[in-house]
């Protein structure tokens, strides 16, 4: 028993948060991205945790899935980030209102 | 010795993300984030996931973090950001709403959990292994699908179009 | 004998017409013709073959039953008695003579199928009428009959003025019809069954306010077929039909519905004496106004058809004097010759190439001397000249008023008097103007087909000869139909018999005088003055049914389009989108396109989401 776990929790929370700090106040869609990454690293320590917390594997395992999936969402994103570029000359996400209603 | 271990690298993650989210030039904010990866890799370890740490480090701060790197710098965002960094005026109300939250939710966990501890626990590659491929094969093969499309889809939308379209804009 | 073939009656023109509805344009003519006279001689043969089952109580038939829900039985029946009997055996025979007739009067018309299909349905809606025991097939009969003469006024539906009388035809008849249909539905919610002989026959038992509130819906869907007052407006337009049309629907059968109608429910309507006045008051007044109408058109169609208003007014005003009998002797006799008259008229209009202003006609004696002896007796009949048929059925009109007594009855009779000297008048001065002096238009016209002038014979015959059917006991007949009918026919005394035949007599002379010294050799023209402008627009009738009935409903109708649909429902309908669309642009500035904004709703919501279950579970 090393820490409790409200602690690690904690410190997730802390995390998570400042990943979405990131993704409201920051306009360039990199930025975005990486708010997100946060966010996502955030929610696999909350895993690791519970799965040390309940001695079991599960938690780890779906660390793992949410790797796999964040690279793909990564590599989608940044394929978009690059193809938008292309197209307007911007990653600035405001910019970016043809969906206006 | 863990357990001081441990605050010391929350400590780090929390600053180092911190210093990453506040930077107007990405390419720091991207070094900022690989180094707070590199103190969440440790925490892992330290809660008994060797594994989990070990692709921190390779997949998160090794390959994606290196994908963002490379795109900053191919759409050449890294010397001039055209943004302004986002002012006082934009951070303040953010801080507030993300501390609001984080008040939230420590609350909320304090209320429900109490103060029982994380027991030690260590998963070997072997235990792993067994579970990742026996009880979530089909997880695997979903996961690995997704990958796959993922690449497609990426290949698709970043493709060169100046094949169809000459003189399109670069 | 099989009972069942009692149905052929209806249906073989049923058979013909919709053979011809659905093939005649692509037969012959000829086929098509013999087709239509097929259908109703048959049904003719079949009534005079059939007659027997008409003896004693009648007989009743069930083809099967049309439709039935809980106490709701609607089958099929005919009644085939005494009253049906003669009736549809002059439905049949009269029109059997006027199919002859129109196959010669419609020789150069296009469109014979449709003619003849319609003519064909509408006597099988007639025997419809005739013969129905259940009250809902004799509803059946009285629309298709309404519906028959609407399509057949307008045949010559290109002139929007024929086209209009149609339209107004079946519009005035339909008010009838609702309170018909009121009377209907009333009926069955009193004894429970359509049965009509079921109905006459517990008719007693029914509260007297009841049967005298039925009674009045009946007369007054009775008035619309049939043109009496008030809705008595479309039948002088409906001569815009072609003239085998006036002469078998707007003389001969269907406007002597109304008089069979009430016959038919004469059980349930003599308990009333209210509705029989009522009956009886219509009638009176019907007659009068028709006759002086009659008395001043300008049109030979429309004299005739005033006339017969006129004329199917007596007969009303038999049956509310108790004297179904005399009633029926009337419409039989009035068919005969109202039926040759305008066949009559039609071969005059013809050989006058379609003049049919009576002031321009002239000189017919001259150009066929057959027409005007035919013509010549069948008006006798309508002046109701001594021993013709006229005069013996109006006779027995006179005698069921005065066996009344009363002062009512005897003002009635003294109305009916006064009408019968000016039918005699207006029959006169249409023989005269028709008939008398040189034609104007000798050198136009064509020659008549022979099929337009023999069937006026038997129908002239039996038109004179029409007295014997009913002929009373002081000219030494036996009063045979009233016995057939089983009506209690008023005895009076012999010598009040001969009062009233001798004022008869004395009326017509009087009529016949007072044309003869104003028309006899009159080339004034068209009369000019109020009087005669009055008489002749049907004492303003229509402007006066424009004014009371169609300009307030008109008003109606534009008040609630554009006071009530327009402004009301409309506005609050548009009042309604217009919220809902400025709703809708405050609604638009949510949708920013801004990703930002969305991310922070999700932030904010994320909140609202964690601060409800921080309370929830402090709380």
């Amino acid at each position: 028993m090393i820490v409790p776990v409200l602690h690690v929790v904690a410190v997730a929370a802390i995390l998570f948060f400042m990943g979405l700090a990131c993704i409201l106040a920051r306009r360039s869609l990199i930025m975005i991205l990486i708010g997100a990454e946060i966010m996502l690293n955030a929610a696999g320590l909350v895993l690791v945790a519970a799965s040390a917390y309940w001695q079991r594997i599960d938690g780890q395992l779906f660390v793992l899935f949410l790797m796999a999936m964040t690279s793909a969402e990564v590599s989608i994103s940044l394929a978009l980030v690059v193809y938008l570029r292309r197209r307007q000359g911007t990653v600035v996400a405001d910019d970016f209102r043809k969906m206006s209603g | 010795m863990a357990t001081i271990l441990f605050y010391i690298l929350s400590a780090v993650a929390i600053v180092a993300t911190g210093f990453c989210i506040t930077r107007r030039n990405p390419v720091h904010a991207v070094i900022y984030l690989v180094q707070g990866f590199f103190a969440l890799a440790i925490l892992f370890y330290l809660l008994g996931a060797p594994l989990v740490a070990a692709w921190e480090v390779i997949i998160y701060a090794g390959a994606i973090m290196v994908l963002f790197l490379f795109v900053i710098m191919m759409l050449e965002l890294a010397p001039d950001d055209p943004l302004p960094g986002p002012g006082w005026q934009r951070w303040a109300p953010v801080a507030l709403l993300a501390l609001a939250l984080l008040v939230c939710s420590v609350l909320l966990l304090a209320v429900e959990s109490g103060k029982s501890g994380i027991p030690p626990y260590y998963a070997s590659p072997r235990t792993f292994g067994y579970a990742l491929f026996k009880e979530y094969a089909l997880a695997v093969e979903v996961v690995s699908f997704q990958l796959l499309f993922a690449a497609v889809g990426a290949y698709y939308v970043g493709r060169n179009e100046r094949g169809r379209d000459p003189g399109g804009t670069p | 004998m099989n009972d069942l073939l009692l149905f052929t009656i209806p249906l073989a023109p049923l058979l013909f017409g919709v053979v011809n509805a659905l093939c005649g344009i692509r037969l012959p003519t000829v086929v098509v013709q013999t087709f239509a006279v097929c259908g109703v001689a048959i049904s003719a043969a079949m009534v005079l073959l059939l007659w027997p089952l008409a003896t004693g109580e009648g007989t009743q038939v069930i083809l099967y039953t049309w439709a039935e829900s809980g106490t709701l039985q609607v089958p099929v029946t005919i009644l085939f008695d005494r009253l049906a009997a003669p009736m549809a055996l002059m439905v049949s025979g009269v029109s059997t003579l006027i199919h002859l007739y129109a196959i010669g009067y419609m020789k150069a018309e296009r469109d014979q199928a449709r003619f003849f299909a319609l003519l064909n349905l509408f006597v099988f809606a007639m025997l419809c009428i005739v013969l129905a025991d259940n009250l809902l097939l004799l509803f059946l009969g009285w629309e298709g009959v309404g519906f028959c003469s609407y399509a057949l006024i307008g045949y010559w539906y290109g002139e929007e003025k024929n086209a209009a009388a149609g339209r107004k035809a079946f519009l005035v008849t339909r008010v009838g019809d609702v309170f018909l249909g009121l009377a209907l539905l009333w009926l069955f919610a009193a004894t429970g069954t359509l049965s009509l002989s079921a109905i006459n026959a517990q008719a007693a038992a029914l509260p007297a306010a009841t049967v005298t509130a039925i009674g009045l819906l009946l007369l007054l869907g009775a008035c619309g077929k049939s043109a009496q007052l008030p809705l008595m407006t479309w039948l002088p337009d409906a001569m815009a039909g072609p003239t085998p049309v006036s002469a078998l629907i707007h003389a001969a059968t269907m406007v002597t519905a109304g008089v069979y109608l009430l016959c038919r429910f004469f059980p349930l309507i003599a308990l009333s004496p209210t509705a029989l006045a009522a009956i009886a008051g219509v009638g009176a007044a019907t007659a009068l106004y028709a006759a002086t109408c009659a008395a001043a058109q300008q049109e030979i169609k429309r004299v005739l058809a005033y006339s017969t208003m006129s004329q199917v007014g007596f007969m009303f005003l038999a049956v509310g004097a108790g004297a179904m009998s005399a009633a029926m002797f009337h419409l039989f006799t009035h068919a005969f010759f109202k039926a040759a008259l305008f066949m009559g008229a039609g071969c005059v209009i013809h050989l006058a190439d379609g003049e049919n202003s009576i002031f321009n006609l002239g000189g017919m004696k001259q150009r066929s001397p057959y027409l005007f002896w035919i013509f010549c007796a069948a008006a006798l009949c309508l002046a109701g000249a001594p021993l013709t048929g006229g005069f013996f059925s109006k006779d027995a009109i006179f005698a069921a008023l005065a066996g009344h007594g009363g002062w009512f009855h005897l003002g009635l009779l003294g109305i009916a008097s006064y009408t019968a000297l000016l039918t005699a008048f207006y029959t006169f001065r249409l023989l005269y103007l028709v008939f008398a002096g040189s034609g104007a238009s000798e050198t136009k016209g064509h020659h008549l087909p022979v099929l337009m002038l023999w069937p006026l014979l038997p129908l002239t015959v039996l038109g004179l000869l029409g007295g014997l059917l009913n002929l009373p006991p002081i000219f030494g007949g036996g009063s045979w139909l009233a016995n057939w009918l089983g009506a209690t026919a008023s005895h009076l005394p012999a010598a009040q018999e001969w009062g009233l035949a001798l004022l008869s007599l004395l009326l017509v002379l009087s009529g016949w005088l007072l044309a003869r010294w104003r028309y006899r050799n009159y080339r004034a023209g068209a009369m000019e003055g109020r009087l005669p402008e009055f008489l002749r627009l049907g004492w303003h009738a229509d402007s006066l049914v424009e004014k009371l009935v169609l300009r307030p409903y008109r008003y109606l109708a534009r008040f609630s389009s554009d006071g009530i649909d327009r402004s009301a429902i409309d506005g609050a309908l548009d009042l309604f989108a217009k919220a809902i669309l400025a709703w809708g642009e405050y609604l638009r500035l949510v949708v920013s396109g801004r990703v930002s904004h969305y991310l922070g709703g999700v932030a904010w919501g994320l909140l609202l989401v964690l601060g409800w279950l921080l309370l929830t579970t402090v709380g």
